[in-house]
């Protein structure tokens, strides 16, 4: 018996990643999964490599989009019948650079990937899980909500506007049988992060070899997280067991975060 | 397959509560248990209702005792062959009260039981573990590691000192296969609490014990005590080998009443 039987989750960015590994943890652990992502062919690939036949639905949408985030929802009720779990995992930093180089494209969009595809998605999930009387909402943050590397202001600034509103949904509906958090990863080196990291280890004037080492370093562990990490943690804050976590910054990080 | 096959855990305070949800959680997914207490009859009523035969065992042992903490460790390693991990769980306070009226001894017992306990084991252990290069230590700390109500002042700042010692540690033997992790459980339904409460209700100037339950749940956006079997989960990922990569993380299990 799974610890998500029956449950119905939708991971926004599930195609790869973090997000790929959490809807494989959720499928063996018995949930119908909905994956979204930009990209139709990547969608179609990752349920062929996932294999759990109408278990696992893909949706094309943008989460830059507002009405993406929504109709994502809307597709996943639509789909299974209800939206018990909502992983909004997506995210990325766009043209990453110093505050005093940031262009406003820059800051906007990712504000836009981080920040308001969290909040516009938990919005529309909340809409079905309040009179549902349950769910599960968990945000995709970053160490970088909690700490401030140079460099990446835009993507911190995001992530920490994630984490706030992670704590202050999380008392909106504490008694409703809904919890809300975030899980705060260090550096994975995952394709989003093969995407932008380049580019930010540039604007911080060092090669991307040399940034996943002052990642590692700043860790107890002294080397980069991997997604299962994240993906267990998922299962935990999703399950029965997780009903009494709620508001919470979930440091998965190899000791890198002071608090 | 059981998620902690042939691992061995050691549990100060595991007879009842919290530390005995861990020792059930850990018996359940194929681990060998040696839970501590100061009362060999609970340990022995502990044993018997667990039902694990030799899978576990009871240690006699006070844990604001520096032979007692140490002993356990040693016990472990001796009757199981190895300790892979080491829940430092026992805590709580005696005769607590505002700081103007603390007496040294309540003082000195909250700092044994509540912050040099975990010092004692955890160093005993990782003597053991280093070696090894593999371990788990799970500290039960509390919300009071990071916030401060009246009437606990010792309790407050001996979490807040454990957290300390977390974090440092898990710096220490980070490269080591070794993970040092604190669990900060809210308000959460005991055997302790309900024995307890009372007395704690009246040390802080409440009229009752439910005045206390709901002092302690108002801050939580769940509004209730946490459950065992909360916190047991939680210290059950971090033993297993999906928590490798999870250290110094001080994990809240408190329905939402930390601010950060």
């Amino acid at each position: 018996m799974g610890q998500l039987e029956g449950r119905v989750a939708c991971i926004t960015g599930g195609t790869r990643g973090i997000g790929r590994a959490v809807a494989e943890a959720f499928l063996r652990e018995g949930a119908q999964v909905v994956v979204s992502g930009r990209d139709a062919a990547k969608g179609a690939q990752a349920l062929a490599e996932m294999g759990a036949g109408d278990n696992a639905h893909f949706v094309v949408g943008d989460v830059a989009v507002r009405e993406d985030c929504e109709a994502l929802i809307q597709a996943t009720v639509d789909r299974y019948g209800k939206i018990d779990i909502l992983h909004a995992n997506a995210g990325g930093a766009v043209d990453p650079a110093p505050v005093a180089a940031m262009t406003d494209a820059a800051m906007q969009g990712t504000l836009l990937v981080n920040y308001w595809h969290t909040f516009w998605s938990m919005r529309a999930a909340l809409a079905f899980m309040i009179p549902q009387g349950s769910g599960r909402i968990i945000a995709t943050s970053s160490v970088e909500g909690k700490v401030g590397t140079p460099g990446l202001s835009n993507y911190v600034v995001a992530k920490a506007a994630v984490n706030a509103l992670v704590r202050t949904s999380a008392k909106e509906v504490g008694t409703l049988g809904i919890t809300i958090n975030a899980v705060c990863p260090g550096a994975i080196e995952t394709d989003a992060m093969l995407d932008s990291a380049p580019a930010a280890a540039e604007s911080m004037g060092m090669t991307y070899d040399a940034l996943k080492d002052m990642f590692a370093q700043a860790s107890a562990i002294k080397r980069l997280n991997e997604v299962e990490d994240v993906a267990e943690v998922l299962v935990l804050l999703a399950s029965d067991a997780g009903a009494g976590i709620t508001g919470s910054l979930i440091s998965i990080d190899g000791g890198t975060s002071p608090y | 397959m059981g998620k902690l096959d042939g691992k061995v855990a050691a549990i100060t305070g595991g007879t009842r509560s919290i530390g005995r949800g861990m020792a059930d959680a850990f018996l359940a997914e194929g681990a060998k248990v040696v839970v501590n207490g100061r009362n060999a009859e609970k340990g022995a009523r502990c044993l018997a209702e667990m039902g694990a035969g030799d899978n576990a065992v009871f240690f006699q042992g006070d844990a604001s005792k520096q032979a007692d903490v140490e002993g356990m460790v040693d016990f472990a390693i001796a009757h199981y062959g190895q300790l892979d991990i080491c829940c430092l769980n026992s805590g709580g306070v005696d005769k607590t009260g505002p700081v103007a009226s603390m007496s040294d001894e309540e003082w000195q017992l909250e700092m044994d039981w509540n912050l040099n306990q975990v010092f004692w084991g955890m160093r005993r252990a990782l003597q053991h573990m280093i070696p090894r290069e593999t371990g788990r230590i799970i500290v039960t700390s509390s919300v009071e590691g990071k916030l401060g109500k009246p009437g606990i002042p010792g309790y407050t700042a001996a979490k807040h000192a454990v957290n300390g010692l977390v974090k440092s540690a898990a710096h220490e033997v980070g490269t080591l296969g070794i993970t040092v992790n604190a669990i900060l459980p809210g308000l959460t339904e005991t055997d302790n609490l309900t024995e307890n409460g009372p007395a704690s209700a009246e040390a802080m100037g409440l009229e009752s014990y439910e005045a206390l339950i709901d002092l302690f749940t108002q801050g939580a956006a769940i509004k209730r005590p946490n459950k065992i079997s909360e916190v047991a989960a939680v210290a059950l990922l971090l033993a297993s080998t999906s928590g490798r990569n999870i250290t110094g993380t001080l994990f809240p299990v408190d329905g939402g009443t930390m601010p950060y």
